[in-house]
Formats: C-alpha cells, sequence, structure tokens
C-alpha cells in the first residue's frame, strides 16, 4: 500500500477526514495495480515513470516529495531547453550583468559560453541524472527525468 | 507552429476535508488575442532595430529573435502538473 493511501486510511481511523472525503482522497491518487478503479479522475502522478528513462530524449522532470506533505511536480523539459536558448539571445551587456549577480549568489555559471549543442548533450544527459534527498524529519525528494 | 502555441487554460482542483472542494478552468487563451495585437508593434519595432543594429555593425542584433524565443519559453510552459496534498487538502494544478 503506497504511504498516500496509508496517510489517508490513518486520516479515516482518526476521524480526522469523513469516509466520503477519503474516497475522495484515494480517488485523486490513483488505485494500486490490481484494484480496479471507481474514481473520476486518478491522479496523473500514478501513471508518471517510476525512475529515470535510461534511454532515449527524457521529456519531463518529476519533482516527487514524500513524507508530512506530498507534492508531485511534472515540468516539461522544453521549458529548460527553452529558457536555456533564450540566454544565448540576451544581450552581452545584460548577460554580463547577469553572470555578475549568479557570482555573488554562489553560481558561478558563465552562460555566455553555453551553445546550443551544449544544451542538446545537457538534457540528453538529463535522462541518466537522479536525485534523492531524505530529510532528518523523514520527508523524501526524489528528482529524475523522463 | 504548435511549438509557440501559449498555454490555453489552466485547470486548479481544490478538495479540502469537511468541503466537496472545487475546480476552476483558467481561460488563459481570452488573453492572448489582445496580447497579439500588442505584440505585432513590438515585432515590427525590433525588427527596424534589428536592421539598423545590422546596418550599423553592432554584433549584437536578435532582439526579435528575443522576443519570439521568450514566445517560445511561454509556450513550453504547457504539461506542467502540480499535485500537492496536505492534511487531507490536495490541490491539483495543470497547466494546457
Amino acid at each position: 500500500m503506497s504511504e498516500d493511501r496509508t496517510r489517508i486510511l490513518g486520516m479515516l481511523a482518526e476521524g480526522k477526514i469523513t469516509a466520503e472525503e477519503a474516497e475522495l482522497l484515494l480517488d485523486s491518487i490513483g488505485t494500486p495495480a490490481g484494484e480496479t478503479g471507481t474514481g473520476p479522475e486518478p491522479s496523473p502522478s500514478a501513471e508518471w515513470p517510476s525512475g529515470p528513462s535510461g534511454t532515449g530524449t527524457p521529456k519531463f522532470m518529476y519533482i516527487k516529495v514524500t513524507g508530512k506533505d506530498t507534492v508531485d511536480v511534472k515540468v516539461p523539459l522544453g521549458l529548460l531547453r527553452a529558457g536555456l536558448k533564450l540566454t544565448s539571445l540576451i544581450p552581452p551587456q545584460a548577460m554580463d550583468q547577469i553572470s555578475e549577480s549568479m557570482g555573488e549568489h554562489g553560481m558561478s555559471i558563465d552562460l555566455n559560453n553555453l551553445k546550443p549543442e551544449d544544451i542538446e548533450e545537457l538534457i540528453g544527459s538529463l535522462r541518466e541524472m537522479e536525485i534523492n534527498v531524505r530529510s532528518a524529519d523523514g520527508d523524501h525528494i526524489r528528482v529524475f527525468c523522463a | 507552429m504548435t511549438a509557440y502555441l501559449p498555454p490555453l487554460v489552466i485547470d486548479v482542483r481544490v478538495r479540502e476535508p469537511g468541503s466537496r472542494g472545487f475546480r476552476i478552468w483558467l481561460p488563459l487563451f481570452l488573453l492572448w488575442p489582445p496580447l497579439l495585437l500588442l505584440l505585432m508593434p513590438v515585432v515590427v519595432i525590433t525588427l527596424l532595430v534589428d536592421l539598423a543594429l545590422l546596418v550599423s555593425g553592432a554584433r549584437y542584433h536578435h532582439y526579435t529573435l528575443l522576443v519570439l524565443n521568450s514566445l517560445r519559453l511561454l509556450a513550453e510552459v504547457r504539461g506542467t502538473h502540480v499535485d500537492a496534498l496536505s492534511d487531507g487538502s490536495l490541490v491539483k494544478v495543470d497547466i494546457y
């Protein structure tokens, strides 16, 4: 049983939510394999890949936070691609100021050196990236691309 | 051309314990026609500026591309999904 389902059933057992609310929440987080779903809108996160794709060009970046709160975010990698391409079109004077400002904030990245082929290589290599963070208070953050 | 299609709708769903929750479709597509009318003169101006910079021999003459790529950036927001569950409250945001 998933952590979300356990939490929802726990809240139901403690009387924090009604059976109807529990049903709505269970519907929204999706149906685990093997069960027949009756909810009108299973959560898209239930259909998300469980980890990095490993092959091909990744299409989305997935950020999953579990613990006290549960947060699932899916961001199109096209956004990253378009953003990086945009940096190559920023006027040089503005770019120098941006680089300087980023440097002051601990991000010493010279975006002037970023070429379109580097962007594709960067995005392609994201398919093998996986970030796992477990905090002391039990939160688990996963970031991967697929 | 769809690469430049901006987000058309934001779907927000909120469910809280003790209430049935609600769902809002924010029709962003209503914003784009007036903004397109504003954008057209902007693109014409940037084209003229770029042409002037090119003729004067300036190394940088990409203001039109900058504007068009900003639109591309906006268009790439489509497909974003956020799903948050906290203390029984559920918030879902989808950008189409």
